[in-house]
């Protein structure tokens, strides 16, 4: 890994660290410098973004009463903007562009001023655009003061090491983005995760297999992305083996400070030397709660507690993505290392079966009458073969432990019923009550999330009043798990603990849960409320808070303007394209679709008049919560002499004058179960036409076969393998342009 | 068809450069000592050290000395010696996790010299430290009895998984913990319940670290855990320790264990009735 140093920025960073400590209590400052930076994480070289020359960004330390003063330098070539998760502060210093800030424009500085009026373990990240993804992430530890009646001895004065969590991938996440919204399975592939029908038969799920396609269900998988590298403070190993100078031994005591900086995933936290202890969460104590293991959602942070049991020894502390494809080691220690089992592969088609068994034809989840709530019922235990063992589950459907992870094993599993505040955390007693409440939607297919079915452009800020109590419960009716958080505020997430509710600022919330949270509304401004993975949020899966009757943002001069900017984000429409360069002729397709809309078209090109020309194009809408619908109006033209498979009459006895026609049309596309879509289109001169289409019906890993049948009496088949991210190699029979083999590119 | 044999030629051909060419290239070679017993050992470490095209080991049984070649531009020692840790072997770099150890065959359970047992360093330093003062003296004594606690829950967590091998490796660290507490320094009330019990912890200990059938240990933990409850008894407690009961085990005349946790787990009868039992006494 190389970054790019300017030595001059270390000697400033240097004068400034030293000159923190002479005015400490006072204002700290910081400056940052964000610029282009190459990095090599993988053996290739690929563009990042460092500060200060680093990544993640510098770890940013204050006490609590300090005044913090960061003056942000854009020495990129775009704008960016730094959020400071998890803080109070005034609205105007939350930094999320077009929204409390304008961007920060390339070769400007913006300066970030707000007193820090909270301790915990925090962090900040890029708002804009995907920068968050390349590098634009860090630590932001905020201490408690040591006459602060909450200061616990043994835990607050404890050697603390700072741990921000990412990932990183080769891809462009510009990239990436796309490739979700196209709903590439390359990720899959990679992952070793397609979940084919070959792989269904081997394990015997066959049935399962077709239940799922029946059901209009993709391969399912805990998280979207697949990632390169896993990292830990930007290094995939990483050894500690004194503190401040003092070496670690057997009996020390470690506190980590951990903050998710992932972009999109989950990571399982798990340690070699024994159990861990979780003190904190989201910047908030918790009473101390021993455990195995923990998920650390996107964007969420944990201060945990390890131990070091014996002499001559480090021991790794392992954080693995929830789908297990990746990790990152610490080691705590001196000496020969010990290791810890990595998580063993996730059963995919138990998980499979039981997202089969949850989901109903309309595509609503049924919950099956369990309440499920706060993480402690986990669907996905199911998959889990250190939980529910190595081969097929043989539970008891009845059981109502089914999906409890610390009733089905001996391995103890952190839920958020376990997190007690150690102070109370009532809200004031006689606020005006205000209660909201949301639908986490959206569907795999098309990569779209919102809430209650609508992104962030579809809506209008939410309004509410500075003193009343907002209550929000939140349902997530969608397949995946979504980390919500709310900017500005913690809220308290209702656990049974009553008046000890633990403060958070994210609630991470798996499909079909519900959680109710509430908080005192206390600071005017427009406070974003959002699902924290990257893909999700860009894709509009959040809403804005406002107060009622607020006093207008000075750093946002044209309301209207930054409105605009912001709901550009998930406006934007995503392109795709592929041709199949075939012996007889070029076949292929071009579509560019954002949240509603698709705008397609599909071409035939034969190389010479009998096999003919053709292309379709589409504009439509898509209707409704799973999208399975889109009305469209379509242009047709083709152009053929003296084609092979003469068929002018069709299915209705209608003439089609096919060599050669100019038509437009009318109609829908609606995806029938198996996934198969079912297109009706009724041209101009009344002619009808009806098809039957499947594409990508994944035979094998890389395998994968589509026909066409319509009413005009034509059919295609296909069968495709794919070499790359962006080729294969494909053979098809078309009733138009006979067999063909050939090279196909998409993108 | 022209064109499709062409195609097929170029494949055909694309294919024996590739076999040619499967070899490793810019290789290092380097040995290091892998520790293990038989031809089982012998297998698994090769298996685990095998990348296609990438790296390959030689390991000899007879002087435990692992010959490795690799490629040095696409992985390290260390990438291999950590996988072939993770399949069990100790090397001098990487201890191999417990459970994978003791999943091992029987013949593969080599000595594993590397790894350091779980103490205190109050303990080690106990010779330099004679003349501190009681307070921190009494300290001390709590952490003697500490490490055998310990012991004791990592075991009857071995129990609760049903693991016969894990249950014996650690029985036979608990022995050694035992024998390693300085009778001398212990609080007077634990002195006495120390000598009352030690035989009977020390046979105890020694059955079951002897078996790998979970049915054996599971009768001998009755026993363990009355003696053990005994020592919690007089031993002053940072976090409480929860006296369970299982009422069913030993024909119904039930049975006891101690647990760090106030949910049941139950090491009697592990998965089969993991939740049955309560909690009889909180000892704090």
């Amino acid at each position: 890994m190389q970054y790019i140093l300017s030595k001059k920025i270390l000697l400033i960073v240097l004068f400034l660290l030293v000159s923190n400590t002479i005015l400490a209590q006072k204002t700290v400052r910081y400056d940052l410098y964000v610029k282009d930076t190459l990095v090599n994480f993988t053996g290739k070289t690929k563009k990042a973004i460092a500060v200060n020359g680093q990544i993640p960004m510098p770890t940013l330390v204050f006490t609590e009463g300090d005044t913090a003063e960061i003056h942000v330098h854009n020495r990129l070539k775009e704008s960016t903007s730094l959020h400071w998760h998890g803080l109070f502060l005034p609205n105007k210093e939350d930094g999320v562009p077009n929204l409390t800030q304008m961007p920060i424009e390339p070769n400007t500085t913006h300066i970030y001023r707000f007193p820090i009026i909270q301790n915990g373990t925090h962090w900040y990240h890029s708002h804009s655009e995907l920068q968050e993804q390349i590098g634009m992430y860090g630590n932001f530890v905020m201490l408690k003061r040591e006459d602060d009646p909450t200061f616990r001895k043994g835990i607050d004065d404890l050697p603390a090491i700072p741990i921000v969590l990412s990932e990183w991938t080769d891809y462009k996440p510009e990239n990436v983005h796309r490739m979700l919204h196209n709903a590439s399975d390359w990720f899959a592939i990679k992952k070793n995760a397609t979940q084919s029908y070959a792989e269904a038969i081997q394990a015997g799920h066959f049935k399962t297999k077709l239940k799922n396609e029946w059901k209009r269900m993709l391969a399912m998988d805990v998280s979207d992305v697949y990632y390169d590298k896993i990292l830990m403070n930007g290094n995939p190993i990483s050894e500690i083996t004194n503190i401040d100078g003092k070496q670690l031994k057997a009996g020390d005591k470690i506190r980590l400070r951990i903050s998710n900086g992932g972009a999109s995933s989950y990571f399982w936290l798990t340690y070699a030397g024994g159990k861990i202890t979780v003190v904190a969460n989201d910047g908030n104590d918790v009473e101390p709660v021993e455990v195995d293991r923990l998920i650390i959602a996107v964007s969420e942070t944990f201060d945990v507690i390890i131990s070091i049991p014996a002499e001559n020894t480090a021991y790794e502390f392992l954080a693995t993505t929830e789908d297990r494809t990746n990790s990152a080691s610490f080691y705590f220690g001196n000496g020969i290392k010990q290791l810890k089992s990595p998580q063993p592969r996730l059963k995919y088609f138990e998980g499979m079966k039981m997202m089969n068994d949850m989901m109903k034809m309309n595509g609503d989840l049924d919950d099956m009458g369990m309440a499920m709530t706060l993480n402690q019922m986990d669907m996905n235990v199911v998959m889990y073969p250190e939980i529910t063992g190595d081969t097929k589950s043989k539970q008891d459907d009845k059981d109502p432990n089914r999906y409890n992870a610390n009733a089905l094993a001996d391995i103890v599993t952190l839920n958020y019923a376990m997190l007690k505040s150690p102070t109370k955390t009532e809200l004031p007693k006689n606020a005006p009550v205000k209660e909201l409440r949301f639908e986490l939607t959206g569907n795999m297919n098309r990569y779209v999330w919102s809430l209650d079915n609508k992104v962030i452009s579809e809506t209008d800020k939410i309004l509410i009043k500075k003193g009343e109590n907002v209550r929000i419960v939140l349902y997530n009716g969608s397949m995946m798990r979504h980390p919500m958080h709310l900017h500005g505020h913690d809220f308290r997430l209702l656990n049974g603990y009553d008046e000890y509710a633990p403060l958070k600022n994210v609630v991470d919330i798996m499909p079909m849960e519900t959680d109710t949270l509430e908080f005192n509304a206390n600071v005017e401004g427009d406070w974003f409320f959002h699902c924290h993975i990257l893909y999700h949020m860009m894709s509009g899966m959040g809403r804005v808070f406002t107060y009622e009757n607020q006093a207008p943002n000075p750093l946002i001069p044209n309301p209207k303007l930054a409105q605009r900017k912001l709901f550009a984000d998930d406006r934007k429409p995503h392109f795709m394209a592929d041709n199949d360069f075939a012996t007889n002729g070029n076949d292929g397709m071009a579509m560019l679709q954002n949240t509603r809309w698709s705008i397609g078209t599909e071409w035939r090109l034969g190389y010479n008049d009998m096999h003919g020309y053709e292309t379709e194009t589409h504009i439509g809408r898509y209707i409704g919560k799973m999208q399975w619908l889109m009305p469209f109006i379509g242009f047709d033209w083709r152009y053929r002499k003296m084609g092979i498979d003469e068929q002018e009459e069709n299915l209705f006895g209608q003439v089609n004058k096919k060599d050669n026609r100019t038509a437009l049309s009318l109609g829908f596309m609606y995806t029938l179960p198996m996934l198969v879509n079912f297109q009706a289109e009724v041209y101009q001169d009344g002619i009808f036409r009806l098809s039957l289409m499947r594409e990508d019906i994944p035979i094998t890993k890389r395998m994968r076969a589509g026909f066409m049948v319509n009413t005009d009496k034509e059919f295609m088949a296909d069968l495709r393998y794919i070499l790359n991210k962006n080729m294969g190699i494909r053979t098809h029979y078309d009733s138009d342009m006979g067999f063909g083999v050939g090279l196909t590119l998409n993108y | 068809m022209n064109v499709i044999s062409k195609i097929s030629a170029l494949i055909m051909l694309l294919f024996s450069f590739s076999s040619c060419n499967a070899q490793i290239q810019h290789t290092k070679m380097a040995s290091v000592k892998i520790y293990g017993n038989c031809e089982i050992c012998e297998k698994t470490i090769e298996k685990a050290g095998y990348v296609k095209n990438v790296s390959k080991v030689d390991w000899n049984k007879d002087s435990k000395i692992a010959t490795i070649t690799y490629n040095s531009n696409k992985t390290n020692q260390d990438e291999i010696l950590k996988r072939i840790a993770l399949a069990g072997y100790d090397s001098d770099k990487f201890l191999a996790p417990d459970d994978v150890y003791s999943k091992l065959a029987g013949c593969c359970q080599y000595e594993r010299i590397n790894k350091t047992a779980v103490t205190t360093p109050k303990v080690i330093e106990d010779h330099s430290m004679h003349n501190q003062e009681t307070v921190v003296e009494a300290k001390q004594e709590v952490n003697q009895l500490k490490i055998i606690f310990e012991n004791y829950f990592g075991l009857k967590d071995a129990l609760v998984k049903s693991d016969g091998k894990l249950a014996s490796t650690l029985a036979k660290d608990l022995l050694i913990n035992i024998n390693g507490v300085k009778m001398d320094k212990l609080a007077t009330e634990e002195h006495i319940v120390w000598m009352k019990v030690l035989g009977s912890l020390k046979s105890n200990t020694n059955k079951i670290s002897t078996t790998t059938s979970v049915d054996k240990q599971r009768i001998v933990f009755m026993d363990l855990s009355a003696n053990f409850y005994d020592l919690f008894k007089v031993s002053k407690q940072e976090t409480p320790v929860y006296y369970q009961n299982c009422p069913m085990y030993n024909d119904g005349k039930g049975a006891n264990w101690l647990s760090k946790e106030n949910a049941v787990k139950n090491p009697y009868y592990g998965s089969q009735m993991l939740t049955c039992g309560k909690t009889i006494e909180t000892i704090q």
